[in-house]
């Protein structure tokens, strides 16, 4: 991928909602060889990092964990990419100088801020042009995401490109008027389907009706959304834990907007992953001494972090008399 | 994912996938309906799971039954047969745990 004529890299922004589908389809980018020799930026709003464990493909990776890049994390976003910029400057122009950076950002972000950022600073504008906004949306949960938040809708509206992501699992008919709904909130926007980050056809949607958009809610008057770690010590088995999150997503799946983590279990390394009441089939994934396990990350609104710690240390202990 | 650039993953329910082998997969099943039973005792619920067929077999003290084929239809099913919403974070589970009250 050439670098713009100006000689500034290109930087990808990859945006979506919690759940959206974003390191999957990046996955199969990196693995098909798009985005090659790409500086890849994965930020996670939650403290523990999950998402780099399924992103070793990319040959250089940074982390950007414990905070979203578009507000509390702006400025290590800033810094991080000035020392990339500070690298790429040190090469003499026989070396091979980095063409491209591509950011997945949190799934809480809004990518507007986030290309401000790097078009208002005054090292950045010089090196780095954002080059596209890529945003994910849920083949499955995007309507209710757009009807009820208004960051589902604002990340939708900056997008140069929509890839709708779970179109082998979607209806028809609901998948028609997601994407009939997408093309009026930005009309300008490519939009492509993918299954399981693999592309695929849509089908026909110039006669489906879009959903009617209520305004979006204040947010004022809403709890934040908030991430809660979650370690599950020896004391908390595969059995107890398996029951305790499928009632917390049976009762709380409107509120727990999204659950990953890696979990050791007798089969192996399982990453767990859900968005609202749905959680994925496992992948097993192969060993990584140095990562740290056995940590789940919550994230939603409506209860409290201290709430879900006790009511899963309850469960753990449930039984074994 | 798609056949190459993911790992495998865990065939069924995702709630099975931390047990492989088929001696431990049973215990797991008779250790689940002993939370279960410890959860749904607060709602007037007991689970059984004889290990012997699949599914889980909730009921009433009155004797309403349902089999059920996975931790998903469990609570499916406590709740039509509770005629509550069962939740976990429901003040009755944030004591000190194990007993229900």
């Amino acid at each position: 991928m050439a670098a713009s004529r100006d000689g500034r890299m290109r930087m990808t922004v990859l945006g979506g909602y919690l759940g959206s589908g974003k390191t999957t389809w990046l996955r199969h980018q990196l693995y098909h060889g798009q985005f090659k020799d790409a500086f890849v930026i994965v930020n996670e709003a939650a403290e523990t990092p999950v998402d780099d464990a399924v992103l070793r493909v990319a040959q250089k990776l940074a982390v950007l964990a414990g905070g979203c890049v578009c507000c509390q994390a702006r400025s290590e976003l800033v810094s991080l990419l000035r020392g990339v910029c500070d690298a790429r400057s040190g090469l003499d122009s026989s070396g091979e100088r980095l063409q491209r950076i591509v950011l997945e950002t949190s799934g809480l972000a809004d990518p507007g801020p986030i290309v401000e950022a790097v078009r208002g600073d005054s090292v950045l504008v010089h090196h780095i042009v954002v080059s596209e906004i890529i945003v994910a949306v849920d083949a499955l949960n995007a309507l209710q995401q757009l009807r009820s938040e208004p960051l589902g809708r604002a990340q939708v509206e900056v997008a140069d490109r929509l890839v709708v992501t779970k179109i082998d699992a979607a209806q028809v008919a609901a998948l028609t008027r997601l994407l009939a709904t997408l093309r009026r909130l930005n009309p300008g926007a490519m939009i492509s389907g993918t299954a399981r980050g693999s592309a695929g056809g849509l089908p026909a949607y110039d006669d489906a009706d879009p959903e009617p958009l209520p305004e979006p809610p204040a947010e004022a008057g809403r709890s934040p959304i908030f991430a809660t770690r979650l370690v599950l010590d020896p004391t908390i088995d595969w059995t107890a834990f398996s029951v305790w999150l499928s009632a917390l997503l049976h009762a709380r799946g409107d509120d727990v907007l999204r659950v990953k983590g890696v979990v050791r279990t007798p089969a192996g390394r399982l990453l767990l992953q859900g968005v609202r009441k749905t959680v994925q089939s496992p992948e097993i994934l192969p060993e990584q001494k140095e990562r740290v396990d056995n940590v789940m990350v919550v994230i939603g609104r409506g209860y409290s972090a201290e709430d879900l710690r006790r009511s899963l240390q309850y469960f753990a202990t449930a039984g074994r008399t | 994912m798609c056949a190459s650039c993911g790992y495998p993953a865990a065939p069924g329910h995702w709630t099975d996938a931390g047990v492989a082998d088929p001696g431990e997969r049973l215990r797991a099943r008779f250790r689940r309906a002993r939370v279960l039973n410890a959860v749904l005792r607060a709602y007037g619920l007991t689970a059984h799971d004889g290990g012997l067929i699949p599914g889980v077999q909730i009921a009433t003290l009155s004797g309403a039954q349902a089999i059920v084929d996975d931790l998903a239809g469990v609570w499916v099913a406590a709740e039509r047969l509770a005629g509550m919403p069962v939740d976990p974070l429901d003040a009755r589970f944030l004591g000190a745990g194990g007993e229900a009250p």
